[in-house]
């Protein structure tokens, strides 16, 4: 999925974490030209990553795309529209757990993939030794958006393909195609680590209160920032600038 | 919330002129109030957030109590939406809670590398960041207005496109000047504008080459990518790969045979 699709989607960010920080934290600079006169500014780094489960500013994410390391390109088809949401219940298509189904608990549209509670489990056995046999651990593998599953019909539960439409009044909906009923955008789709609902957030310390941050103290002024300022602090100048000239 | 009213209470107390009943006044909708940091105001508005002003070098700090945090939460940064609406003065003194908070976030970063330990949640770094770019967006238009309105020009260091000795297009940032350009006789000579040679044309030549290069390259990819794409979904969405990469095109790749898959295609099913 490209970053304007992302925008124009109505998939929520999770993290919500500002993509300032996703950027740096997964950048791996190997050469940055110094900032010399005779250097034109380039830089050497890292461009393609490996998407996984693991969110780009973990540690595992780190790990797996570690510097110096190529990985075979993964092919991602584009979707035009994401359709698959956190809280949405599905059917998967394949698998052990085919026709079973499940809760979407995490989307992943880097890769076009979604994780669903409980279904498409997968083994791992990590720690093996010459006498230990290890230990299996457990986990969801991810589900395919475009293969693997499919929508369930809040009508009558039973997977259904779907088409996104316009309501009269302009909003855009997923309908059902067998029964012709809205398929609702789940509401833990506005669901953040940092709060469940933006109501429910808790202020921190630091936090300036929302009416304050919504009060209006600006007075339309005939001055410059740096006038203004100079003015409330008392400060004044009574030199006029020597002509100068710009070129 | 309580101990910070408290904390208000006090300050109030020590201060002696100061409305309290404006920070209590009006619930608070949190959904607006997720401002990373809040305005440190001197005490005669109390209305935001302010600490203990300490004086020493512990002001370049973090709290005592998330230092072995993992995580500490804060909200998001201000928009430039929610900065326009403030005066002049409010804006002067958050760029300095803002700068001040940095300085603590920087320090306590460089503090946590060098004693191996992890800095909880850094990104508010970057929402400090982000807070600090709106605040010169919003003051730069503000002054762009009356320098407009005042003089017809924008009031900004001027700059023009000009080409360098290499015959480079760059944004030539000019500089101010006590004398004229035609007397100021040292600029004069020390100016390097125009460009021409052989070795110069010869250099132009290979970037030009370069830089074409890399188009080429990057359309090749593209045109890869419709390739496999459906060599993998025979039926994928034609209209989808030709509003994706417009400038691939899509109806005479379909017969390319990077595009036929390694299988004999089912009759008849």
């Amino acid at each position: 999925m490209r970053i304007t699709q992302y925008l124009a989607s109505k998939l929520k960010n999770f993290s919500n974490l500002p993509k300032e920080y996703i950027e740096r934290s997964k950048k791996q600079v190997y050469w940055q030209t110094p900032k010399e006169l005779n250097y034109l500014p380039r830089t050497v780094e890292r461009k393609r990553f490996r998407y996984t489960t693991n969110r780009s500013w973990t540690g595992q994410f780190r790990q797996q795309n570690m510097p110096g390391t190529v990985r075979r390109k993964v092919l991602v088809e584009p979707i035009e529209d994401w359709s698959f949401f956190r809280g949405d219940r599905i059917e998967v298509l394949v698998g052990k757990d085919k026709g079973k189904q499940g809760i979407v608990t995490q989307v992943i549209p880097e890769r076009n993939w979604v994780i669903v509670e409980g279904l498409n489990w997968h083994y791992r056995k990590v720690g093996g030794e010459k006498e230990f046999p290890g230990i299996i651990i457990k986990s969801e593998a991810p589900l395919h958006v475009t293969k693997d599953i499919r929508l369930v019909d809040p009508s009558d539960l039973q997977g259904t393909d779907f088409e996104w439409r316009f309501t009269e009044e302009g909003e855009k909906v997923r309908v059902s195609l067998r029964s012709g009923r809205i398929i609702p955008v789940p509401e833990t789709n506005n669901q953040t680590h940092d709060y469940k609902t933006p109501n429910a957030y808790i202020e921190r310390e630091k936090d300036t209160p929302g009416a304050v941050v919504g009060e209006i103290t600006f007075q339309p002024k005939l001055s410059t920032f740096e006038m203004d300022i100079m003015e409330e602090m008392g400060i004044k100048e009574e030199r006029t600038p020597v002509k100068s000239y710009w070129y | 919330m309580s101990s910070t009213l408290i904390k208000c209470f006090n300050l109030a107390k020590a201060a002696g002129n100061v409305t309290v009943r404006r920070f209590l006044a009006g619930p608070m909708q949190s959904w607006q109030a997720c401002s990373a940091l809040a305005l440190q105001t001197p005490l005669a508005q109390m209305q935001m957030h302010t600490s203990p002003v300490r004086r020493d070098l512990m002001e370049f700090f973090d709290d005592k109590k998330n230092w072995s945090e993992t995580e500490v939460k804060v909200g998001r940064a201000w928009r430039t939406e929610e900065l326009r609406i403030k005066s002049n003065k409010d804006l002067h003194q958050l760029w300095f809670v803002l700068l001040k908070e940095r300085n603590m976030l920087m320090t306590m970063e460089h503090e946590c590398n060098d004693k191996m330990e992890t800095f909880p949640s850094p990104e508010r770094i970057d929402k400090v960041k982000i807070s600090m770019e709106n605040l010169e967006t919003v003051v730069r238009e503000r002054n762009k207005a009356y320098h407009l309105l005042e003089t017809g020009e924008t009031g900004e260091r001027p700059q023009k496109p000009v080409q360098n000795a290499l015959g480079l297009k760059i944004n030539y940032k000019t500089c101010e000047h006590a004398l004229p350009p035609f007397m100021n006789l040292k600029w004069i000579k020390s100016r390097n504008i125009g460009f021409g040679g052989r070795a110069v044309n010869r250099f132009l030549l290979k970037y030009r080459e370069k830089l074409y290069n890399a188009k080429r390259k990057a359309k090749n990819r593209s045109r890869n990518e419709v390739m496999m794409i459906l060599r993998r979904n025979p039926n994928f969405d034609l209209g989808v790969l030709r509003r994706q990469f417009p400038d691939v095109d899509v109806e005479k790749l379909r017969n390319e045979d990077k595009v036929r898959g390694h299988y004999v295609p089912k009759v008849g099913v």
